[in-house]
């Protein structure tokens, strides 16, 4: 079970690689949330634990429903020219995507002991989504975009603190949690003030500061 | 519990800059505030350094040597700021720039600002450092984007994108960190008292990849090259004494970090060798870029940012170097850049003002038109390229004896070099904006009383702390290698 949402969450990703428009950017975001609330879901009914009860709740409630519509919301309200101004194309997306899986499967095995088959495809999906989140930023050049991209490489490394490191102390995750959020909220204040001042938020126009 | 002082001073404050409206006695409250700090530092300092007591509560705070010294750092560029700041916000405000709401939130600001910095230096948990650390980005994001002109928000954005995506790096490796713990048999905790307790049994393998992780993440917020692509940006179009807190301070929490990170690496591995190539590379690389962005340019406050990243390159190069002699070296460096830099700062942030302009081939004669802050400056640029009696002349000089004494002959040769080719650089570009004709009918100026106490002190701190090191040679070693356990 496990196993088919991570697979799933790799998918996912994918399709964010692929996505033409900020809208399915953000809805896909938000579908990659909601596996990873399954997933940590599935973990505390197995653990029993109180604690992964909280934090799925927490992920929930600000992954899955606040931040996506606080991202759907600004997609709305300023307008913005809905394409995302691909760099690479989709096709190249794709197998630049699948390259990273490689990689990071490559790379897991260096880390993880061999006994363990499912911790290394948890490692390989983790290192999968946050190399995704970090392809969006530099090659999705809109402010909102590099938003996003921030918060799918967050997801992944969430994945990877929650499967191979048995999740994190509880504070701390709370906090990181609470960081995200404010981050999400800073972030949006900043689409905001560059949309006014230069009527569009294409990061890769943002070239005045130089040498 | 009586050293929890530290987060009530800003607290505190934080909470009258809401509440009060009277600019002038905010800026007075932050003074005597962070003066406050400064003493509640140096005690501290005294406890975890000449008494060898560890301070710690809650199982959540935990201050030793290494996070006292970098709160005195943190002390003492904070209140020569929050002086500075006086004038420079009356000024402002005189104007028009800055209205009072927004100069009430400029003074709010700068207390989250070194609260999270100080929670970054007394955190003992690795996962919560990350969130303080990311903390400081958030804030000072705000502070880089202050005059909402388009190049500051340019700047702001390109601060807090690059900032983040290098920080989530640096949780990967925290939690590689705590996955090598897990597998040790340690507990479920990511405190670094324990780690550093369990460092021995960790997977050597995995402590690599995670290092490797963590210099690039911290490092990216350290100013490190190639990453430091944020840095002369969000430098050049902060406000100046908020530049001073990023280039002074904020830069350094990040090696405190790596440090951090670094004496577990170094424990869990059995020898330094792999933490100090790695440090050397990254130094190495800083100053070539550093060198090759002072000699071409025209920015006055970018050619400060640029300094900043060879001084960290300087910095690491020294904990690359390793030993106690280095070790010395790169205290008494990070102290002395983080004062050395404010005053060049400040000294920039007047010129700025008086001439309106960043553009240093358009700044003429600041000497004949500013007198106090012009010989300031200049004094600050001999103390900041290292020329004695001023301590950053004897920090690099140690830094440079060490390499020679371990028979790094070609990296510190390199360092020789590109030491002498910055200060030819700096002193070219100073020269001509200092001396000459300034611009006609521009009146003279006298700077405010609290700017001028924040350039006589941190003037006084470089030169008295380069000189007194002479006689305290010896045990200063000692202690430097204590702070600096491991490297």
């Amino acid at each position: 079970m496990e196993t088919v949402i991570i697979l799933a969450i790799i998918i996912v990703a994918y399709l964010m690689m692929a996505a033409k428009r900020i809208a399915s950017l953000v809805s896909a975001f938000r579908l990659q949330s909601f596996l990873l609330f399954v997933y940590t879901l599935i973990e505390a009914i197995k653990q029993r634990n109180t604690e992964l009860y909280i934090v799925a709740l927490l992920l929930f409630v600000l992954k899955v429903v606040l931040i996506p519509s606080i991202l759907a919301k600004i997609v709305r309200k300023i307008k913005v020219n809905e394409n995302l101004g691909l760099f690479v194309n989709v096709q190249l997306s794709l197998i630049i995507g699948l390259g990273f899986t490689y990689c990071s499967w490559i790379f897991s095995r260096m880390v993880v002991p061999q006994q363990e088959p499912f911790m290394a495809i948890a490692l390989t999906a983790s290192f999968t989504v946050t190399l995704a989140g970090m392809f969006i930023m530099i090659f999705r050049m809109k402010a909102l975009s590099q938003t996003v991209g921030l918060l799918v490489m967050e997801n992944g490394i969430f994945l990877l603190g929650a499967s191979i490191a048995g999740g994190m102390p509880f504070f701390v995750e709370i906090a990181i949690f609470m960081d995200v959020l404010i981050s999400v909220i800073i972030l949006n204040v900043f689409v905001h003030r560059i949309n006014k001042l230069f009527t569009h938020i294409d990061a890769g126009k943002l070239n005045q500061l130089k040498g | 519990m009586r050293f929890l002082v530290i987060f009530i001073i800003p607290v505190i404050l934080g909470l009258i800059s809401l509440c009060v409206r009277r600019i002038k006695f905010l800026g007075l409250a932050h003074a005597c505030g962070y003066l406050l700090l400064i003493i509640a530092s140096a005690a501290i300092f005294f406890k975890t350094v000449f008494l060898h007591q560890g301070l710690g509560a809650f199982n959540f705070f935990f201050l030793d040597g290494l996070s006292a010294f970098f709160l005195a750092v943190i002390a003492m560029v904070g209140f020569s700021a929050s002086l500075y700041s006086i004038g420079y916000i009356q000024a402002d405000i005189d104007k028009g720039i800055l209205s009072l709401r927004k100069s009430q939130l400029y003074y709010l600001l700068f207390d989250l600002f070194l609260l999270s910095m100080i929670m970054v230096v007394s955190v003992n948990n690795l996962g919560m450092l990350w969130v303080c650390i990311e903390m400081t980005t958030l804030v000072s994001a705000f502070l880089v984007g202050f005059y909402q002109t388009k190049e500051s928000l340019e700047a702001a954005w390109k601060y807090i994108i690059v900032c983040s995506v290098g920080i989530i790096l640096a949780l990967l490796g925290t939690i590689l960190f705590s996955y090598a713990l897990s597998l040790a048999g340690g507990p479920k905790s990511l405190n670094w008292t324990e780690m550093i307790a369990y460092s021995q049994k960790l997977d050597k393998n995995i402590l690599k990849i995670a290092f490797i992780f963590i210099l690039v993440g911290y490092g990216t917020k350290a100013g490190l090259a190639p990453m430091h692509t944020w840095l002369p940006d969000a430098h050049s179009q902060a406000i100046s004494p908020i530049s001073a807190l990023l280039s002074g301070v904020l830069l350094k929490t990040a090696v405190y970090a790596i440090i951090r990170f670094g004496m577990i690496v170094n424990q869990g591995l059995g020898s330094t060798s792999y933490f100090s190539h790695l440090l050397t590379v990254f130094g190495l690389v800083c100053l070539v870029i550093a060198a090759g962005f002072i000699i071409i340019q025209k920015d006055l406050k970018r050619l400060l940012a640029y300094s900043s990243i060879e001084h960290i390159g300087i910095i690491c190069l020294g904990l690359g170097i390793g030993g106690g002699i280095a070790c010395l070296g790169v205290l008494v460096h990070i102290f002395n850049h983080a004062a050395a830099k404010s005053l060049m700062f400040f000294g920039a942030g007047n010129i700025v003002k008086k001439y309106g302009q960043h553009n240093m081939r358009m700044i003429r004669g600041v000497v004949g038109s500013m007198p106090f802050t012009g010989i300031m400056f200049l004094l600050g640029t001999f103390a900041l390229t290292g020329f004695p009696p001023f301590a950053l002349f004897f920090s690099e000089l140690l830094v440079i004896v060490a390499g020679f004494l371990k028979g790094a002959y070609i990296v510190t040769g390199l360092l020789l070099f590109f030491l002498a080719l910055i200060f030819s650089a700096m002193i070219y570009h100073f020269n001509r904006m200092l001396f000459g004709h300034a611009p006609k009918g521009m009146p003279r100026t006298k700077e405010p009383l609290g700017a001028k106490a924040a350039f006589v002190i941190l003037l006084a701190v470089i030169s008295i702390s380069g000189l007194s090191l002479a006689w305290i040679y010896k045990p200063a070693v000692l202690i430097a290698q204590q702070i600096l356990k491991g490297i």
